[in-house]
């Protein structure tokens, strides 16, 4: 009866000191989740741990630098950023199952790429054997600030659908850059000729309006779509429409209806950018 | 010898080893009752020990997680904290970060000569291989090593976009990574849990974009009717550009008409999802007519 004591007093024991260290662990990474040190703290704690590193240095031989390792890191994080244009602003993490093979965790994530601004909530489970970790995304919850848009709606749920964050980021990141160079090509032309190019809809817009101030009734509508579709490909689409009083109409009718074609030749062999100054240049002649 | 009489004191010293011997045996059993009960007292004081930490641990983490529902947390008082233990925070801070851009697809760390580029691919949701690219940025951007696999037209797609733009390059590198891997891993899962459909393995070559198989949509037959043949033409894409079902010449009308199903099937379908929709039962099909 003792030694049948003795081994459930010895098996307990082991059970308990394994809980203890999960519990340990979990303890250590809520701390990490939790704590948060403001950046005038971290100036701070750089600076004192910059003298005491310098006076530390000459006895020790190999001293762990951790101003250079963080600086080396921060490097590092602000070049992707800047290359791939995705920002994190807020980050969340909660670990919801943690056992030896198995460790689920939910995320939630705020960000934007370039001007996008984008909200995630996905469950990641990541599951170790003996060779390789395997990480897959067990539910994705996608919020966009430009929701609106069909195109993108369409996109958001397809891609929850299939739990497809990787895809997510890369079409993402493309059409973000797509509309952003829209934009930025957009405020070219209005700064640069500020009387000719009217933009209705803003920036965020997807044509402008170009119009001689010297000549009435006369338009030329530029719309630029970008598409995204389901698969997360994204499709720019350029196009032109015009506005012509009738007697212009009946003068040149054949310039007129050619005019869509022609941009679009333009397009093709010189770009956006020349394509649009070419047709307000030529806008800007007509008398 | 003098039997049967004893001289009186033998007879006592007897008796007396007797009871010394006895003696001894009751206290070595009393000191090894002592010692298990010694022992007993240890493991149970040492259980209870631990079963009081485990609870404070418990206790203490219950505790945190219900102090944190996603907001920015507790601002900690920073006379209470070493340097180095605010800096040792903000460096696991930033660690964590940066592994949050391998989910993105595009990731990376800066080197002395240039950049070493990390793509990561996955097929819904799944996180599946990882390639690197080092690149050295003096005097014009150059591949210098990498670990992209040769049937992947890498060098085609360099000299189109590498000197002009870096992240066209980069981002037509990993449609073509990921979509290959996303080929292999539905050729794998057909052969992982459809195998019974399956005659022997599949042929399929190293960019998995030519799969040749038999294969009978009801599980658990003898004769595969079905040669199907799937061209995946566009390399940036997971689904054929081309599939080709055919049956014996002489198969019956219902056979033919099953065919035309399967073909526009898996052009729609991921392979494995497109053989996981014929059912247990599957349409039985009955090739050896």
């Amino acid at each position: 009866m003792d030694s049948s004591l003795c081994q459930a007093y010895k098996d307990e024991i082991q059970s308990l000191e394994e809980e203890i260290k999960l519990l340990a662990e979990k303890y250590e990474a809520n701390q990490q989740e939790s704590i948060f040190f403001s950046e005038e703290e971290i100036l701070m704690s750089i600076n004192t741990f910059q003298k005491e590193f310098q006076r530390q240095s000459g006895g020790h031989e190999f001293p762990t630098d951790l101003k250079a390792e963080l600086e080396s890191l921060e490097t590092d994080l602000s070049f992707l950023m800047k290359f791939t244009g995705i920002q994190f602003t807020s980050r969340c993490k909660k670990t919801v199952e943690k056992t030896r093979n198995r460790t689920v965790q939910k995320h939630r994530l705020l960000g934007n790429c370039h001007s996008l601004s984008f909200e995630l909530e996905f469950q990641l489970l990541e599951m170790r054997t003996k060779e390789s970790v395997s990480t897959v995304i067990t539910d994705l919850s996608i919020i966009m600030e430009s929701g609106e848009d069909s195109d993108v709606s369409e996109f958001v749920s397809r891609t929850e659908e299939h739990r497809n964050l990787l895809t997510f980021f890369r079409s993402l990141s493309s059409y973000a850059e797509w509309c952003e160079h829209r934009r930025c090509t957009f405020l070219h032309f209005k700064a640069k000729y500020p009387d000719i190019v009217a933009l209705p809809e803003g920036l965020r817009g997807d044509y402008i309006i170009l119009r001689n101030p010297k000549v009435s009734g006369f338009e030329l509508m530029i719309i630029w779509k970008i598409h995204l579709d389901e698969e997360g490909r994204t499709t720019p689409v350029l196009d032109l429409l015009t506005k012509v009083p009738e007697q212009v109409l009946e003068q040149h009718r054949a310039t007129v209806e050619n005019a869509p074609a022609h941009f679009r030749s333009l397009l093709r062999l010189l770009g956006v950018e020349t394509a649009i100054e070419n047709l307000i240049k030529a806008l800007a002649l007509e008398k | 010898m003098e039997e049967g009489k004893a001289h009186p004191s033998e007879g006592v010293f007897a008796h007396l080893e007797m009871l010394e011997a006895q003696a001894h045996e009751v206290a070595v059993k009393q000191a090894a009752a002592e010692q298990r009960k010694e022992q007993l007292a240890r493991l149970e004081a040492r259980v209870q020990e631990l079963r009081q930490r485990r609870d404070e641990l418990q206790a203490k983490v219950e505790l945190q997680e219900q102090g944190q529902h996603g907001q920015g947390g507790v601002v900690s008082d920073p006379a209470q904290h070493s340097a180095q233990t605010v800096l040792g925070w903000k460096i696991r801070k930033v660690k964590s970060t940066l592994q949050v851009f391998y989910l993105t697809g595009i990731s990376g760390k800066l080197s002395k000569q240039g950049v070493c580029f990390c793509i990561s691919t996955a097929y819904e949701g799944t996180y599946l291989d990882s390639y690197y690219l080092d690149l050295l940025t003096e005097p014009q951007v150059r591949i210098h090593r990498h670990s992209i696999p040769t049937f992947i037209p890498m060098e085609q797609i360099a000299k189109k976009y590498l000197q002009t733009d870096i992240r066209r390059f980069l981002s037509v590198l990993s449609d073509h990574l990921n979509a290959y891997v996303g080929r292999r891993y539905q050729a794998d899962q057909l052969q992982e849990h459809f195998s019974d459909r399956l005659e022997g393995t599949m042929q399929r070559n190293s960019l998995c974009n030519l799969l040749v198989f038999n294969y009978n949509p009801s599980s658990k037959s003898e004769t595969f009717p079905f040669n199907a043949r799937l061209l995946y033409g566009d390399l940036c894409c997971s689904l054929p550009t081309e599939v080709v079902i055919s049956c014996a010449p002489d198969a019956p009308a219902a056979l033919t008409e099953t065919a035309a199903a399967h073909s526009d099937l898996f052009r729609r379908l991921a392979l494995h999802k497109a053989f996981g929709s014929f059912g247990s039962a599957g349409e039985h099909v009955d090739g050896a007519r």
